[in-house]
């Protein structure tokens, strides 16, 4: 008898370990972990799901019973059997999880944050580095705001582009209206420029109001398109050098972006500037003589968000490699 | 397959390898009852962060060598149906009354009514907390008793006990009555 129970042991903890076990057991581990989370409170959820664990761990045994001839009366003789053996006590930790809904609670919470991890890893391994949005810490940026900031990043490089366009053109009607001295104004506009450069304090706000101003002018935009003007070379030295910057940022906000969603973007971001235009228009009606004197400013602004957006990058690189360090210690 | 899980739930005890005994306690009520403030009060946890329960609660609290793993289950009308699932195996119900909300007197009398039937707490003891004793406008246990007509039940222990579970008025009394009536008796 003592040698029967001692087949049987072994028998049953080989069952344990087997494929036959483990992979049905691990299948429904995985496919029903993402509900639990380590919240106090459970969900009703979690009963169900339980209860199903229950019908499953049940099904295997009585097909493995069955299948070496064992009794139940002489499974459980032999199981009592482990009780003194403490690695096989780790063995039989799943089929302790049947009447322990504690113990199926912390296995199923622990397997979900495991293949947490692993999603992280195969995400960091395959883009080299982790999205935004992860990067973020704990999932602050929902997708809603993440697209959001997307196309508030498109925005604002359309507005530079805009910016740029208008740039041209003021030259020109400068050059139009005062051929003689454009040369000298010229060159004053671009010191000042370079002076400015260092000024922070941009906000997204400043830039939004920024993009409004540089809508305002609708008429220069139709003027450009009159076959007498021709823009002066001059004129095309320092737009050159803000479309070179611009093309940077504009790479770095479409590394960002993922080119299903850029689609749709588009479609708002339309529909954004619409609005702006709108807007805009009414504001300048009322007030035409502010144009002229702050349309120059925010150029440096968009010369400055690209390199606090930088910062902002290095900054939450950092954070989200600290953070993952303190889960995986965890 | 139904034997097999009883064999197998006393292996399980075995393997455990507690020389605790076990008891389950299923605490039950209408919503805003106080079940989980009480749960917290039994397992002496802060009791001003308690939002109402959606799913479930459990604590285990140790009481005269016996491990008390106590089921709070959410009692919004929505998941009551839900409560017949944690019936099996129970040694005790908690059933929690907030004294003070006599318009819903009758309604935590049918619900409890309904538990009494049910086949899986079919001579299972029985305690009432007739909780919020704190506020001025609570009615007394006495009167939440008779209301119930608790005096009817013949199939089983119960037992009827003030108390103000935010404050931990009354609590131990119950606790008490199950340790001398339940815990000693197994």
């Amino acid at each position: 008898m003592a040698d029967d129970g001692e087949w049987m042991l072994e028998s049953i903890a080989g069952y344990l370990s087997s494929p036959d076990w483990i992979i049905p057991i691990a299948d429904f581990t995985e496919n029903n972990c993402s509900v639990f989370d380590d919240e106090d409170e459970n969900k009703l959820t979690y009963t169900e799901i339980h209860q199903r664990y229950k019908q499953l761990v049940e099904r295997l045994l009585d097909n493995y019973m069955q299948e070496v001839g064992i009794t139940e009366e002489q499974f459980l003789e032999a199981s009592s059997a482990l009780t003194v053996n403490k690695t096989l006590q780790a063995v039989f930790q799943p089929v302790l999880a049947t009447h322990d809904f504690q113990m199926f609670r912390s296995l199923m919470v622990q397997k979900n944050m495991e293949l947490q991890l692993q999603a992280l890893h195969v995400i960091k391994e395959r883009n080299g580095g982790l999205p935004e949005c992860l990067t973020d810490g704990v999932d602050v940026m929902s997708e809603l705001e993440k697209k959001e900031m997307n196309i508030l990043q498109e925005v604002l490089r359309r507005s530079k582009e805009e910016y740029e366009l208008e740039k041209a053109d003021r030259i020109q009607e400068k050059d139009e209206t005062a051929s003689t001295s454009s040369s000298l104004s010229e060159a004053l506009l671009g010191t000042a420029c370079d002076s400015v450069n260092g000024i922070n304090g941009t906000s997204q706000e400043n830039e939004l109001k920024e993009y409004g101003v540089l809508k305002t002018s609708p008429p220069s935009c139709e003027r450009k398109t009159l076959p007498a003007l021709r823009p002066p070379v001059k004129g095309s030295g320092p737009a050159d050098h803000m479309t070179s910057e611009i093309l940077s940022d504009c790479d770095s906000s479409r590394r960002l972006t993922d080119e299903e969603g850029l689609q749709q973007r588009t479609e708002y971001l339309k529909q954004q500037r619409d609005k702006l235009h709108a807007l805009k228009r009414d504001q300048t009606l009322k007030t035409p003589t502010e144009r002229a004197p702050v349309a120059p400013d925010p150029r440096h602004h968009t010369q400055e968000i690209s390199v606090e957006e930088k910062k902002k990058l290095q900054k939450r690189k950092h954070l989200a490699e600290k953070l993952k360090e303190e889960v995986i210690k965890k | 397959m139904g034997e097999v899980q009883k064999g197998l739930f006393s292996v399980i005890e075995k393997l455990k390898g507690t020389t605790e005994q076990e008891l389950r306690i299923v605490l039950l009520g209408l919503d805003n009852a106080g079940k989980t403030t009480l749960l917290k009060q039994l397992a002496s946890e802060d009791v001003n962060t308690i939002t109402p329960t959606q799913g479930f609660n459990i604590k285990s609290v140790s009481c005269d060598g016996m491990k008390l793993n106590v089921w709070d289950i959410g009692g919004q009308r929505k998941i009551r149906p839900f409560w017949k699932k944690y019936l099996e195996n129970t040694d005790l119900l908690i059933y929690v009354i907030d004294s003070a909300d006599k318009k819903r007197f009758e309604e935590t009398g049918l619900e409890l009514s309904e538990l009494i039937d049910e086949e899986n707490l079919k001579g299972v003891p029985l305690l009432i907390f007739a909780n919020k004793q704190d506020l001025a406008t609570a009615s007394p246990a006495s009167e939440i008793a008779e209301g119930l007509n608790l005096h009817t039940y013949r199939d089983r222990e119960w037992q009827i006990q003030a108390c103000s579970a935010v404050d931990g008025e009354g609590v131990q009394d119950g606790m008490n009555w199950i340790i001398n009536n339940i815990v000693k008796k197994k």
